[in-house]
C-alpha cells in the first residue's frame, strides 16, 4: 500500500494521475539541474545517540563479553560505519537517475502547500538493500570460522534478503497486483527454512503446562510454517504502518535498537557458546541494516526529500524476520513487533473487504492549519490521531515512534519479570 | 550496451523521443488491447530438440549413473520442465506490466519498415530470473544430501545469482553508468569466492613442465582472483556479443547445452564421488537455466516481441559463471566461450577508447532488401558480415549459433585428443 501517490499507473485514486503528469515534461531536462536537499544529519545524530549509546555501553563494558565474540561484532560495526557514509553519498546519485525514469511521487500529507508540488524520488530502497548486501557479504571475509554450519545460514540468510530486494524493486517499478506481493514472499523466506537447522521445538510456560500435559512441545513442519508465516508477516507489516515522513525507517531502527540490545543482553547473560553464536549472527546482521537506514533516514525525515518504496520495507521486514529466526528469538521479536500486530488487527476489516478499503488510508491534512486529523480507517496512524486529537506530521511521527520505543521497553520488562516464572 | 533505444533517457543522438512516450506516460486504455505476438513454439521445440536430446540420452542410456545421483538430475529436470511452462505463461503478463512502465524499444535492425515503430517490451530477463531462482530455491528440498558443504555452495550461488539479477534490473531501470557496470559484479562474486573450498591449484600442461619445474601449481588467492575475473568476465560478454533477435538467449542455451553433455560426460567416466557431486551440482543449476531461457526464445526468436535487457544477459553470464567455478571446470568454460573471446578481443580497442565507440555497434539494415550489411566497428557480428557477405538478421544469427555449437564442439574434440597428452 504505497503512501505516496504513483504518477503513471493506472489507479483508482481519487485524483486521475494522468491530468498532473502529461503538464509535466516526462524527462527532467538535465540531470545537474536536480538537487536534493541536504540530508538532516544533526536529526540523526541524535537518534543515532538515543538507540545506540545503550547497546554500546552494553556490549563494550557491562557485559564481559568474549574476546573472541567481542572483535567480529567491532568489526562488524565499522564496516556497517562505512555503509552509512557510502549510502549517505549514494543516495543524492541515485535520486538523479531514479527521477529521471519518472519513479516518483507527491507528497500527499502536504497537498495544498507548494511542498506538495514537489517531485519527490521514490524507491531510494534500492540503495539501503544494495550497500547492506555489500557490507553483509565483505564481512564474511572478516568472521574467522570454520563453522561450516555458520555458513550455510548466512548465504541462506543473504539469499532470502537478496531475493526480497529484488522483489521489492520488482514490484516498485512494475507495480505488483497485491496477491502477487502476499505470495512471493513466501519463496524469499524457502532458503532460509531450509538453512534453518535448529530445533523446532517450543517451549510450554509453566503456568500452561498442566493443561497442555507437556514442558516441551516439537512442532515439527508445524515450527517451519509458523517461521514462514512470520516471515511473511514482517515483510507486510511495515509497509501498512506507513505513510508519515520518517515512518517507515524510524520504526525499523527502533525495532533493531532493541533487537541489538536483547542480542548483546543475551549474549551476556548465558555461558552456551550455542545461543551467543546465535545471537551475534543477529547482531552481524542488524548493525548493517541500522546504519544503512539511518544514512536514508537523514534524506527521508520530515521533510522527506526522498521516498522509500516497497523496495525498503520489505528489506527491512525480512531482515528482521531473518535475524529472528536464526537467532531464535522470533516471540521477542513479535513482541517488539506489538505496534504493528495492533496496526494489522486495526487493518483487518479493511484488507478483507468487510469494510471499504480506499486507495489510501492517510489522515486529512489541512494546509491552513497543517495539522492531521484521524478518519475512520482502521491504522494505527488514524486510531492515535483521533485517541490524541490533531497533530502535525512530524509530531505525530515522534509520537508513533516513542510509541514504538515504549513497546520494545515493555517487552524488555515483560520477559524480566516472567523470566522465573515463565520458563 | 543496449541494443534497443530506449525512449526516455536524455543523452541519445537519436531523433527525439520525448513525443512518443508522453503520449504514452499513462495507459488509460485497458490492457488487454495490447497483445503479445504467440510463442514461436514450432522454433523451440527444434532448437530443444538439437540441444537437450544428445545429453538426455547419455544420461539415461549410455552412462551408468548411478541411480540416486540420476534420480535427483531427473526431479530437477523435472522442476526445470514446469519453469518452461510457467516461464511461458508469465511473459506476455510481465509484458503488459513493462509496457505501463514505458520500459520498451524499437527494433534498431527493422528500422525503417513497420516492424520498427512497433513498442517492444524491454527487459523480460527478470521474469527468468525470478522463476529460476524459484526453482532453484525448491530443488533445495528434493536433494536429500546431508552434505554442509554442499548446502553452503548452492547458498551462495543462488545469492551470487540473485544480486546479479537485482543489479542487472537496476541497470535495465535506472541505466547505470558502465564504470559501475564492471565494479557491481565483482561483488556478486564474493559469495561464491568464499564458498569455494576446492583447490586452487593448476595442472600444468606436460609439455611445459620441464619449462616451470612442477607439475602442480597451487595459485592460492591468484586462483580466486581468477575466479573473480572470469565471473565479470562471462557477466559481460554476452552483453557485448548481442545486438540480433534471438542471439543473447541462442548463444546462452548453446553454451549451456554443451555444459550439460559435458558434466554428463564426467559422471560417467569418472568413478571419484566428489567429481560426481560437482559435476552434478552444475547440471542442477544449469538445467533450469536452459528450460526458463528456451521460454524466453519463444517469444525473442527473430522477430522478437521481447526484448532480454541486461536482467537477462548478467543472470546468464554470472549462472554460466557459477557452474563453472563450484563445478570446477572453468577452463573448460572458457574454451566454450570462444566467440565471446573473439568478441572482446575484437572490441577492445573501440571499449578502451583508441577507437571512436558509437552507442551502437551494429550492422547497418537496409530495409530495401532487408539484409544487414557489416559496418568497421570490431564485433563478431560486423566481422561475419564483412567476411560471408550481407545476410538477413535470422539467418546471421543462426550462423552464429552454429559457429558457437562448433565452438563447442571443438572444446570436446580439444579435450579427447589431448587427454593423454596434456594432463
Amino acid at each position: 500500500m504505497a503512501a505516496r501517490r504513483r504518477t503513471s499507473s493506472v489507479t483508482n485514486s481519487e485524483n486521475p494521475p494522468p491530468a498532473i503528469t502529461e503538464n509535466r515534461p516526462t524527462t527532467v531536462s538535465s540531470p545537474e539541474d536536480f538537487r536534493l536537499a541536504p540530508p538532516k544529519l544533526s536529526v540523526i545524530f541524535v537518534i543515532s545517540s538515543l538507540l545506540c549509546s545503550l547497546y554500546l555501553y552494553l556490549l563494550c563494558f557491562h557485559y564481559n563479553v568474549d574476546d573472541e565474540l567481542k572483535r567480529p561484532i567491532l568489526i562488524n560495526a565499522g564496516l556497517s560505519l562505512v555503509g552509512f557514509f557510502v549510502t549517505l553519498k549514494l543516495i543524492p546519485v541515485a535520486a538523479r537517475y531514479v527521477l529521471r525514469r519518472n519513479m516518483f511521487g507527491f507528497d500527499i500529507n502536504k497537498r495544498g502547500t507548494p511542498q506538495g508540488e514537489v517531485k519527490v524520488p521514490e524507491s531510494l530502497g534500492i540503495v539501503v538493500g544494495i550497500v547492506f548486501l555489500i557490507v553483509a557479504i565483505i564481512f564474511q571475509f572478516f568472521n574467522f570460522t570454520e563453522d561450516s554450519l555458520w555458513l550455510v545460514e548466512y548465504n541462506a540468510a543473504l539469499a532470502s534478503i537478496c531475493f526480497m530486494i529484488l522483489l521489492g524493486f520488482v514490484d516498485d517499478v512494475l507495480d505488483v497486483p497485491w496477491r502477487v506481493k502476499l505470495l512471493l514472499p513466501s519463496f524469499a523466506t524457502l532458503p532460509l527454512l531450509m538453512a534453518y537447522a535448529g530445533h523446532t521445538t517450543i517451549v510450554i510456560p509453566k503456568p500452561l503446562v498442566s493443561y497442555v500435559g507437556l514442558e516441551i512441545l516439537d512442532l515439527g513442519r508445524i515450527y517451519k510454517l509458523y517461521m514462514a508465516l512470520l516471515a511473511v508477516f514482517c515483510t507486510n507489516s511495515i509497509n501498512i504502518h506507513a505513510g508519515l515522513n520518517g515512518l517507515e525507517i524510524g520504526q525499523t531502527v527502533v525495532i533493531a535498537a532493541a533487537i541489538l540490545i536483547h542480542n548483546v543482553m543475551q549474549i551476556g547473560a548465558s555461558v552456551d557458546s550455542e545461543i551467543r553464536q546465535a545471537h551475534a549472527f543477529s547482531i552481524y546482521l542488524t548493525q548493517p541494516l541500522m546504519a544503512t537506514s539511518l544514512a536514508m533516514l537523514a534524506f527521508n525525515w520530515y521533510p522527506s526529500a526522498v521516498f522509500v518504496g516497497d523496495t525498503y520495507t520489505v528489506f527491512a521486514g525480512m531482515t528482521m524476520a531473518v535475524v529472528g529466526i536464526l537467532g531464535h528469538f522470533s516471540e521477542t521479536l513479535l513482541i517488539f513487533f506489538l505496534p504493528q500486530v495492533l496496526n494489522f488487527l486495526l487493518s483487518l476489516p479493511q484488507l478483507a473487504g468487510i469494510v471499504k478499503c480506499p486507495r489510501h488510508r492517510l489522515p486529512k491534512f489541512d494546509p491552513a492549519t497543517g495539522l492531521l486529523t484521524g478518519t475512520k480507517d482502521g491504522t494505527l496512524v488514524n486510531v492515535y490521531l483521533r485517541i490524541f486529537g490533531r497533530k502535525s506530521e512530524k509530531s505525530l511521527c515522534i509520537h508513533l515512534l516513542v510509541f514504538q520505543a515504549l513497546a520494545c521497553a515493555f517487552c524488555f520488562l515483560l520477559r524480566h519479570f516472567l523470566a522465573g516464572w515463565y520458563k
